[in-house]
């Protein structure tokens, strides 16, 4: 049975529930909106990163090059398409 | 065609490296499909209209219970994939039954809330707000009940034919998926959700 329950992954799964527990903080204390959404952002990229390399075995194979390159290049675009319409539409600069 | 047994069955043929492969960049294509949707909803977030704004209309307790349920979804898949590592079929089996029903479960709370929102009087057509949030929150969802259906039939290809380099193979590419979900998941709790009672 103990070998069904691998540590990294048990941890993993540790490790992300108290991200979340940190996250909700925004939530039930009185946090300014800029220290909110920082957290925000640290908790949720952590945990992206967490699932990505502990869940989803990323680095595990030759592949490991192609594979981190494809996902930094949609981060990429993903990140500029959202703070580039932000910079135009809401925060007019 | 040449198998490495030196290797995970998952990877232990070059078709199956590059279907992985493939499904990874797959996802880079999801990724940028939720970042314009993201980008959709952080624009017209404000603009609601005579209809609510999301600190009325978002609930803590179901979103919690949500993000519990998908988080440990995408937990007990994980299980399942070490399980088939181990060449262990039932227990193999046993996690992607668990993770299939937290999946549903997670649907069954979706639903709640969306027939919430449109009671409380935040539809589709309600205003740029709501239509920003349920198409957000419906594309997941969309994907989750794909998952869902996807996961079933990987389910019975594993019990008629076992632990094979093809249904080992499928098995990862759809905890590929699964755990690709549980992130967008993450982003849409914390910049929807949490962002939005802050």
């Amino acid at each position: 049975m103990k070998e069904l329950f691998p540590v990294k992954q048990v941890m993993g799964f540790a490790f992300s529930i108290v991200l979340t527990a940190v996250a909700l903080l925004v939530y039930f204390t009185d946090m300014s909106y800029t220290m909110g959404m920082t957290v925000l952002l640290i908790t949720a990229f952590v945990q992206a990163g967490l699932q990505v390399v502990v869940f989803m075995h990323a680095g595990e194979t030759k592949d490991k090059g192609s594979i981190y390159i494809n996902i930094y290049y949609a981060l990429i675009i993903a990140l500029f398409t959202i703070f580039g319409t932000l910079l135009v539409l809401v925060w007019d600069m | 065609m040449k198998v490495d047994n030196s290797l995970p069955l998952e990877y232990s043929t070059e078709e199956n490296n590059l279907k992985i492969l493939g499904f990874w960049i797959f996802i880079g294509a999801e990724i940028m499909l939720f970042a314009t949707l993201f980008t959709a909803y952080f624009t017209l977030e404000n603009r609601i209209g005579n209809g609510p704004s999301g600190a009325e209309i978002f609930e803590i307790t179901p979103v919690l219970i949500e993000t519990i349920l998908l988080l440990t979804s995408s937990f007990t898949i994980g299980l399942g994939i070490h399980a088939m590592r181990l060449n262990k079929k039932k227990a193999t089996m046993g996690f992607f039954i668990i993770t299939l029903i937290l999946g549903a479960a997670f649907l069954g709370v979706e639903i709640y809330e969306f027939t919430h929102y449109v009671h409380v009087g935040a539809g589709l057509q309600t205003s740029a707000f709501t239509a920003a949030l349920l198409t957000t929150l419906g594309t997941h969802g969309l994907h989750v009940t794909l998952g869902l259906f996807w996961g079933l039939f990987i389910l019975i290809q594993i019990k008629k034919r076992g632990l094979t380099p093809e249904t080992a193979n499928k098995s990862f590419i759809f905890s590929l998926y699964w755990h690709f979900l549980d992130i967008i998941w993450i982003f849409i709790f914390s910049f929807i959700y949490l962002k939005g009672m802050m």
